[in-house]
């Protein structure tokens, strides 16, 4: 499929976001993982050493550790403009989950689709669009008729 | 030989926990197509609110709302401004449907009637300030527009939307009505208000409110159906010479797509220029090109400043310079 065919959106925040104060974006996330299934050792691991550190550097996220028996462990994280984002973290290391949180913790929620350009603006041109005018001198637009001894200054 | 494939077979009988059925499922697919014809005629679930689902301690969430935000809430007033009346009506009477008796039944729970009151005040009166303070020339009706825009449902609405005041909105209704969310708001305002003083809540409003001016043009917030007559009744008040409408610039006026521009000229100086279809449409263009230059909202004006201490900072200026 070519790039055009494939869903994509410009490049936006939620509410303006930093524009005045910055708001992290994620507001819940939680861990599932099984209490003795091998895949979830490293989310244990990670429960055990930084889970606390890391609700404690951001009070602003709600963090719930839900212990239960499944064998892909998971990470769900909740955002403030209602999306859900799921993320298996079967046999991942404590170090990876502490990166994929950050990662999520740093992101706004919005789709994770392709963005037509790097850059959006809601201003297009500060100088004005450009017309079929721009540049021409208004001499142009004068006429002159051939009999007249008068000129005249506009049409 | 065959002795021994006898033996294998029963000992395998034996041993497994649950022998293996053979042959074709034929009830599988119209069990499956049961299911998914049930599931088309029944539509989707009703929404349930967050705070049904698991994982969802309220508490935490309250302390992390005002957290989020970089406030600080007293969180009792807090949890009373995500409180509506239909919340307790419904509440009560469930717990006497469970059968409590009327006084164990009662919940000692103000809603967030006074305090959505005071924050649709403090919203009103601090955005006509502010938004006066910035735009001075601006007209009563077209502040008004402005003030109403920002106070409209829509973007009390979307803002309330991302800020997930909806998670922790305590109401009767499931998908909350615009109604209810908008009050609920006003009510978080009111409760910043009275917990962390006035300065703090008009940064707040500055932060969320005032971004969503980013991109909107004046004329699409206040609607003016005749922008000469506006302008001819504003330079008269300022005391300058009627606008005088001549085009400046024609082309491909006899084919499907001509273009005109019409200048304004007030004592012999343009002061404004519009493209449009016919004359007529250019001359009002050209009007609200006018208006917009008047009244410093102008597409190339400057970027409202968002930080912190403006007002003491133009303060300071003002003491500095007199």
């Amino acid at each position: 499929m070519t790039a055009r065919g494939t869903p994509s959106r410009f490049l936006q925040s939620v509410l303006h976001n930093g524009v005045g104060r910055y708001v992290c974006q994620l507001k819940r996330l939680t861990l599932v993982f099984s209490k003795d299934a091998q895949p979830s050792r490293g989310a244990r691991e990670y429960i055990e050493e930084k889970v606390v550190d890391f609700a404690k550097q951001n009070p602003g996220i709600v963090v719930y550790i839900s212990p239960k028996p499944c064998r892909v462990p998971k990470l769900v994280g909740e955002y403030l403009n209602g999306s859900v984002r799921e993320e298996d973290i079967n046999s991942k290391t404590a170090e990876e989950i502490a990166q994929l949180i950050q990662k999520m913790a740093n992101q706004s929620g919005l789709d994770i689709i392709r963005i037509r350009k790097p850059y959006h603006t809601d201003n297009p041109s500060i100088q004005g669009q450009w017309h079929l005018f721009t540049n021409k001198p208004t001499s142009l637009n004068l006429q002159s008729f051939g009999g007249a001894s008068q000129h005249t200054d506009s049409p | 030989m065959s002795l021994l494939l006898l033996g294998l077979r029963s000992v395998a009988a034996a041993g497994l926990r649950c022998p293996p059925v053979r042959g074709k499922k034929r009830w599988l697919w119209p069990y499956l197509r049961y299911l998914e014809k049930k599931a088309a005629l029944e539509g989707p679930p009703p929404p349930v609110p967050r705070s049904q689902k698991p994982n969802f301690d309220y508490h935490a969430e309250i302390v992390a709302f005002s957290k989020r935000l970089n406030e600080t809430f007293s969180v009792q007033l807090l949890k009373t401004a995500f409180v509506n009346q239909s919340y307790l009506v419904e509440e009560e009477s469930r717990r006497r449907a469970l059968g409590l008796d009327h006084e164990t039944a009662a919940l000692n729970l103000e809603d967030n009637q006074k305090l959505a009151e005071e924050g649709s005040d403090f919203t009103q009166s601090y955005l006509t300030r502010t938004l006066q303070q910035a735009f001075p020339n601006l007209p009563e009706a077209g502040l008004k527009a402005l003030v109403d825009y920002l106070t409209s449902q829509q973007v009390i609405c979307h803002v309330a939307q991302n800020l997930s005041v909806e998670d922790l909105t305590l109401s009767a209704e499931c998908p909350l009505s615009p109604d209810t969310l908008q009050k609920t708001f006003l009510a978080v305002i009111g409760a910043l208000l009275e917990s962390s003083g006035p300065e703090k809540t008009e940064h707040f409003l500055q932060d969320f409110l005032i971004p969503q001016m980013i991109g909107k043009d004046l004329f699409d917030v206040w609607f003016v159906t005749d922008p000469m007559s506006l302008l001819v009744e504003q330079l008269s008040q300022r005391n300058i010479p009627l606008p005088e409408p001549r085009i400046t610039r024609q082309s491909g006026a006899t084919t499907v797509l001509p273009v005109y521009f019409v200048g304004l000229y007030c004592d012999k100086k343009l002061i404004a220029e519009g493209p449009g279809e016919t004359v007529i449409a250019a001359e009002e263009e050209a009007a609200r090109v006018a208006l917009r230059k008047m009244f410093g909202f102008a597409e190339n004006r400057r970027p409202w400043d968002y930080s912190p201490y403006r007002q003491d900072n133009s303060d300071k200026k003002a003491i500095h310079t007199s």
